[in-house]
């Protein structure tokens, strides 16, 4: 008789190896964009969330505005298409305090009708949380008590938020796989045989320049960035432009130049990215 | 003067034979606001799928080179009618209310002027 196994016997097994109960990690972690702001929205804070590409503002647990150096304002969007003049813009940004926001201000003088503020704030709130949900390398910070000047709207719940967010990283996926594009100045570049391009694609290629990033044309657009993305996804997909690879970083002057023969590794930057994006992906397991 | 919520409340109560409605943003396929709806019939995935349907035939008329705009779109089923109706927003971006009719209940003129009533009332 054979006995099959690993542990001869006699000796006590080595202990089993702590596995990660996933049922109970997703619950908790919700749906593992942040799970800082899982915490704070079971506990319905009140504040910012400061994160690496974005903020997002929270009042009781739900989000009520969203910034991010990636996409244009809820300012560039109303004032770009004419929506509102710059003076009245300006006038209640100014006015705005704890009370009354910069919403309710604009609101109650009738400067712009409800639907139209209240879409426009909604775009421009999912359109900063994307980037300021992205994968960061920094940890988040909060602060709680900090309100907006513009006040709540229409707040939104933090896991339609986060659900939203993965959808909409899963779409640009689909598009076109390469994140590249997302960030890089763009170039355009010469296609056979490619689809022709709509007008709202014309409009963001007669931008294209080799130094104006996706975010950059969709702040001249007035348009909201992550719908730039779709765009430059579908054209980069397309063949009709590419991501401009940056510059290798330039060697320091004091270092010593490296002996010859032997190949100094280049350090590249989608592989950061990428190894960035490996993380967070085995985070979220 | 209303807001999305009361908008598409109102679709639902003076349309006869809506089921559920959505507003929904073309571009990125993100349904702005949803009312009605079950969870064998999930919303947001009808919002996310139509914005290809609407996608396929703006291009298409593009190719054709009609300059016209597309007011609604219709969708018959053995039981249903689906009614896509452009708004464009604002902000610059492609708007548009999905509506679901039963359609023994339904009375397919009258729900298209209804609609277009809404929609002046949003001022999206």
């Amino acid at each position: 008789m054979t006995l099959v196994g690993t542990t001869p016997r006699g000796t006590t097994p080595p202990p089993r190896l702590p596995v990660r109960e996933k049922s109970t990690a997703r619950h908790r972690a919700g749906t593992g964009l942040s799970p800082m702001l899982t915490r704070l929205a079971a506990e319905r804070a009140t504040g910012v969330l400061e994160r690496e590409r974005g903020s997002l503002y929270l009042a009781e647990g739900r989000v009520v505005h969203a910034e991010s150096p990636y996409a244009p304002g809820l300012d560039v969007l109303l004032l770009t298409h004419g929506t509102l003049d710059p003076t009245v813009w300006r006038e209640a940004v100014e006015r705005a305090d704890q009370e009354y926001g910069a919403a309710r201000l604009l609101l109650d003088a009738g400067r712009i009708p409800r639907g139209a503020l209240e879409l426009c704030h909604l775009g421009a709130l999912y359109d900063a949380a994307y980037f300021a949900l992205a994968p960061s390398s920094a940890p988040g910070r909060f602060v709680y008590g900090a309100g907006h000047w513009l006040g709540a709207l229409r707040p939104v719940p933090v896991d339609a938020l986060e659900r939203e967010t993965l959808r909409r990283r899963e779409l640009l996926e689909r598009l076109w796989p390469d994140p590249l594009a997302d960030g890089a100045p763009l170039l355009r570049s010469e296609a056979v045989a490619a689809p022709a391009a709509t007008a709202r694609q014309n409009a963001v290629l007669a931008l294209v320049n080799g130094v104006r990033t996706a975010s950059d044309i969709a702040r001249e657009l007035g348009r909201q960035a992550f719908h730039t993305l779709v765009d430059v996804r579908r054209l980069a997909a397309a063949g009709l432009l590419s991501a401009l690879l940056p510059p290798p970083p330039p060697v320091a002057p004091a270092a010593p130049d490296p002996p010859r023969g032997i190949p100094m590794p280049r350090v590249n930057d989608p592989d950061i990215t990428l190894l960035k994006r490996l993380r967070d992906a085995l985070e979220a397991l | 003067m209303t807001n999305t919520e009361t908008a598409l409340k109102e679709a639902l109560a003076s349309i006869e034979g809506a089921s559920a409605a959505a507003l929904v943003d073309y571009t990125s396929g993100m349904a702005l606001g949803t009312l009605g709806g079950s969870k064998s019939f999930d919303l947001n995935v009808a919002a996310a799928g139509n914005t290809d349907v609407v996608r396929a035939k703006m291009r298409t008329m593009e190719h054709l080179g009609l300059k016209a705009q597309i007011e609604d779109i219709l969708i018959t089923l053995s039981d249903q009618y689906h009614l896509i109706r452009l708004i464009s927003g604002r902000g610059g971006n492609g708007l548009f209310l999905y509506l679901v009719l039963d359609a023994k209940r339904s009375n397919l003129a009258m729900a298209r002027h209804q609609l277009r009533k809404i929609e002046e009332e949003l001022e999206v």
